[in-house]
Parts: C-alpha cells; structure tokens; sequence
C-alpha cells in the first residue's frame, strides 16, 4: 500500500498530460484508419512488433532478427500498397475534422428504393451497373467517370440508365444517400469460365470485384435479370428483398435503428478511447518507471548569469561526470545534448569561486534521474575586464637562406589594444604573430601576419583588424644595430 | 706668570684665527658643481657572438644550430660602478637573468645563453637598472 502511495504521489501533471495527449493520438488514429485495410495490417505490424520483443527477450535471436526485418518491410509496404487509402484517410476537408471530428459510421443509405428501382429496371429492361464501394479506395481502378453528387431516389435511377442516355452504358457510384459519379468505366475481367450469355456489363461488375472490395450491382438488359458481384462471385438476385439484404450486408447496417446505432457507435468510441489509455499507460510505465539501467555522461558544464562587469578567467573544470538511472528504454534514447549541467553565476564576486553542483543545477529529461555528479564542487574564477596597449612580435620560423641575415625589422602596428581579465593581461606582455616563414619571405621588404592571441580569451579592440605589417631587410652581411 | 698666561692665550687665538680664516672665506665664496652624469646606454644588439668587445653577425633571427646568442651592451658613460641585469623572456615566461658589472667610465658587456632545440620561437630580453628602469627591450627569434 504504502508503494502504491509513494508511485501515485510521484507522479507529475506533466506524466499526465503526457499519457492523456499520446491517448488522445491514438484514439484518433484509430478513429481515422478503423475498416481500413491499412489500419488492419497496422495491428498486424504492431503485433510483429510484440513478437520480436517478446521473442528478444526470450533469447532468440534469430526470430527477433527475422521479425524485425519482416516488420521494417511491412511498415513500408504499407505505406506504397496503401497509400490511396492513407491519402483518403489524411485527405480531411479542414483540419478541425481531423483533430476533433468523429465520422458517423450509420449509413443512410436508401438501399430498399435501389433494390425496388433495380428490378423495376429489369422488368423494363433497362441495363444498369451501380458500384457499392467497400473500404478500399476506387480511384486507381475505375476511370472515366463524371461527377454527379445527386439525391438517390427511383427516378434518378431510371433517367441515368434510360435508353439512349448519355451516361447508360457505364457505372453509377453510390456512396450513403448520393449517386457520386456516373459513366464510370470498370476495369473487365479476364476470366474464361463466365457464362457466354454474360456481355461487357457483367464482365465489367466482376472485373472491379475482383479488383476492389466494392459491391456491384448488374442489370442485364437482354434477360431482365439482376446479379450481383461480389469478391470473385457473381450470383443471381431473385427479387429485390434479397438485393436490399446484399447491399445492407455489404454496407454493414444493422438492423437496429439509427439511435440505437449511434449509441453503439459512442459505446465503441469510449471502448477505444479507453483501451488507448491502458496501451498509452502501459507505455509511459515501461518507459517512465524502469529504474533499472544506470548510465554515466560527461556533459560540458554551462555557466549562466555570470555578472556583466566580469569576465570569466578559470574554471577548475570543464565538464561533469553524471552518473543516471532510468528505464533501459529511455537510456537508449538519451542523447548528450538533452542533459546539460548548468551552474548560475549570478552570485559570484571577483576573484575565486566556488560552486557546489546541486541536483538543481542539472537539467534532464523526463523520467530519468541523477544517482551521482562528479566533481561535487567547482571552482569559478572571474576577472574584471580590462584594456591594454601591447606590443607585436613576430614568431619567425623555418630558416634563412645560406650567407643572409635579417635585420631593422619593425611592425606595423607595433602594439594593439588587447582586451581581457585584467589578472590575464597582467602576465602577457607581448602578442606574437602567426608563424611568419623565414624562407618564403618576400625580397620587396614587406609582409603581413596575423595576430594570435593567447589565451584565446584575450580579444583585440575592436579597432584592430588583427593584421600587422612587416617590414624587414635582408642583407649579405648583418648590421650592427646602433643607437 | 701672568705674562706667560697672556702669550699663551695669544697663541692660541692667532692659531685658532689662522685655521678658521679659509673655511670663512670657503662660505663667502662656494666652489661650482659639477654636471650629474646619468648612466646612458649608448648600444644594444642582439648578436650571434663578440669579439674583441664588439658584436658579431647581429640581427633578429638566429639559427639554433648556432648554439648560442649573445646580448651585447654598450654604456657611455657610465658616473659610478653599477650593476645591471639582462633578463631573457622565451615567450613571455622569464627563462634567465644575468647580472653584469659596469665600471666607470664607458664600459661594454655582454650576456649569452646556450641554444637548445626547445629554445626555438620568440625571445626578447629587457635591459633593466637595480631600480627596475628598462634600458630598452631587445626582440629575436630562435629558428631552425
């Protein structure tokens, strides 16, 4: 009981906030992809996924590798194979549907006026072909269609696919209670053991079946007959009560009433919802309460809010030695540049400094935590910024050619405006050029070099270019230098 | 006796008078002063050796292959003996200091050092009094 108490009190708004947005995407992932066939292989990736961990921590090795590599494959060949249906899915109308917007599942779909129209049809032997699509996106599979977006009724039915109409020879699409598109042009089937009596139109209504998971509907115009196909099956419609119980099956509706079935779908919602919550749970504890996995870092030490007036002159160290525990999980996925240690200054007088480094003083990540940090103080010391006037030397190097001297050497500037610790500059007494090479100098007397300031905490006046002028002669044989 | 006491008073004083006399005659009329003289130096160069007092193949860049260079002095004049101090900086980190006598009254000196290969890079050596005051500051390099 009392681990209990000590787990609930330690854990933060943010782990619950955390836990509740991460639910939040779930649901909302299940709710965009559910009766999709990417959501289906989905949950088959994700099963994968449990397989290899469950037969890696079991030992064995080579079916954790095997479903590993089989899951990399399937999570891409989920997003080429399905991508139409993902597009669909993320392809909302604004963003507030996505975000918020549950889809109603109920169909309202007249399907009792389509079944009486269809066989009023085949009595009247007027050809017709409607398509019931299923999950799975028709746009790469059906072709040629016009745009309709008209009401369903019995009439409309009877004027798209009356004798001689322009679109008669081709599909209506009926998505709920609108005809979407007519003249659509389905892809035929290749299949040799149709009956002959079967033309174009049924040829047409087998070939998206076998293609989609669409529902079509044929009305043969020579015999009045209707059928419909469905997978790899065409069978024959007697009336038109079983043509409605066809579709309504196709179209997964209940035979409930529309409230009954919206409270069916909310039960379902607040199912998932919760389901996604253990999952998320689970995750976040996996992830957050594993304490079982200690890891050291070195992490450069920052040192912040150091007074304006002062400069930094030494610092005992330069980084930290962390020793952390957590989750093994989050330890893999720790990176060096989410901890920092940082230490304020804002307290710190001239001179030597010295700062105990607290666990206040180290940032990390969510659910990990500090064991140990070495050095457990540091010493800081800082310096009153200062100016001063300091001679140019030139560092010659290499070496001068046989029988010949180098002499009146002067520099232009001869001293720069160092700025620095004032207990810095107080050691420095020259500024040293680059290497200037003795045997590459120039006969016409003159060259440039760089200044070089150590230690690089110095800095040149901002008047200085950092660049000098030499000057020099070489002679064959060396004058004395009077005064 | 009396007349022995009075002669020998009067002796006395005309001995006393005769000795008095100049150092009256100094205060009503003092001596000129001389000219203070201030040690002045007259050269310094840097220099491969000397010879004979004179500097050898100066200049400011000198091959450590040479083995040794020399900081040469000349002081002109010089009032009183004295002691002076070249003090040889390798990249502003003091590495030795020489002490060297003058005498009165010019007199030329010199302090050397032994080259070694760490020795290469930028040297300079200050010339300084026993007070401190810098002569002058002399700058060179050490290379291959």
């Amino acid at each position: 009981m009392g681990g209990f108490l000590t787990f609930i009190s330690s854990i933060r708004w943010q782990d619950i906030v955390d836990v509740l947005i991460n639910s939040y995407i779930l649901l909302r992932v299940y709710i965009l992809f559910q009766g999709t066939n990417a959501f289906r292989v989905l949950v088959g990736i994700t099963s994968l996924w449990l397989a290899q961990e469950l037969a890696a921590s079991l030992g064995l090795i080579l079916t954790s590798w095997a479903i590993r590599g089989i899951t990399a494959a399937a999570a891409i060949i989920i997003i080429v194979v399905f991508r139409n249906e993902i597009r669909s899915v993320l392809q909302v109308r604004n963003i507030k549907a996505f975000l918020w917007g549950f889809p109603s599942r109920v169909q309202h779909t007249p399907v009792d006026i389509i079944a009486d129209s269809v066989f009023q049809m085949a009595n009247k032997r007027i050809g017709a072909l409607l398509v019931f699509p299923g999950n799975q996106d028709l746009g790469e599979v059906i072709h040629g269609g016009i745009p309709w977006n008209g009401q369903v009724s019995n009439e409309m039915l009877m004027s798209i696919f009356w004798h001689n109409g322009p679109v008669h020879d081709g599909a209506a699409i009926v998505k709920g209670e609108q005809i979407v598109e007519v003249g659509a042009i389905l892809p035929l089937t290749r299949r040799h053991d149709l009956p002959s009596q079967y033309g174009t139109r049924h040829r047409a209504a087998v070939g998206l079946a076998e293609e989609a998971d669409a529902l079509v509907v044929v009305v043969s115009e020579e015999r009045g007959k209707v059928s419909v196909a469905k997978d790899r099956n065409l069978v024959r419609v007697a009336d038109s009560r079983a043509l409605s119980q066809l579709i309504k099956k196709h179209l997964k509706m209940p035979e409930i009433s529309p409230a009954s079935q919206r409270k069916r779908e909310m039960l379902k919602l607040v199912g998932a919802g919760f389901v996604s919550f253990l999952i998320i749970s689970g995750i976040w504890l996996a992830f957050t309460r594993g304490q079982d996995t200690i890891i050291a870092l070195n992490v450069p030490i920052e040192y912040v809010h150091r007074p304006a007036s002062y400069d930094i002159l030494d610092t005992s160290v330069d980084e930290a030695r962390l020793q952390l525990f957590g989750s093994s999980a989050l330890m893999r996925s720790l990176s060096p540049e989410q901890v920092a240690v940082r230490v304020d200054l804002s307290k710190a007088t001239k001179g030597r400094n010295i700062f105990a480094i607290t666990q206040d003083d180290v940032i990390l990540p969510p659910g990990i935590a500090l064991n140990r940090i070495k050095p457990s103080t540091i010493e800081v010391t800082l310096d009153t910024p200062t100016t001063r006037k300091i001679p140019v030397q030139v560092d010659w190097t290499g070496r001068l050619p046989e029988n010949v001297g180098l002499v009146d050497v002067s520099v232009t500037p001869a001293s720069v405006d160092v700025t620095g610790g004032s207990a810095t500059l107080a050691k420095v007494e020259t500024v040293y050029t680059c290497p200037v090479r003795l045997d590459k100098l120039p006969p016409s007397g003159t060259t440039s070099a760089e200044i070089v300031l150590s230690p690089p905490s110095l800095k040149l006046s901002a008047s200085s270019t950092g660049l000098v002028t030499i000057h020099y002669r070489l002679v064959k044989s060396p004058i004395p230098r009077n005064r | 006796m009396k007349l022995i006491a009075y002669l020998l008073s009067t002796f006395l004083f005309i001995i006393c008078a005769f000795h008095l006399a100049p150092a009256q005659a100094g205060q009503e009329k003092p001596a000129k002063a001389a000219p203070v003289e201030h040690l002045h130096l007259k050269q310094a160069v840097m220099c491969q050796h000397v010879e004979n007092l004179n500097p050898v193949n100066p200049g400011v860049v000198f091959s450590v292959s040479s083995g040794q260079v020399c900081c040469y002095t000349s002081f002109d004049p010089v009032p009183r003996h004295t002691v002076i101090y070249d003090r040889w900086y390798h990249r502003d980190e003091l590495s030795t200091q020489t002490r060297l006598r003058l005498y009165p009254k010019k007199w030329s000196t010199y302090s050397v050092i032994q080259l070694r290969e760490t020795d290469k890079g930028p040297w300079r050596v200050e010339i300084i009094d026993q007070s401190g005051h810098v002569f002058d500051v002399l700058r060179f390099s050490i290379t291959d």
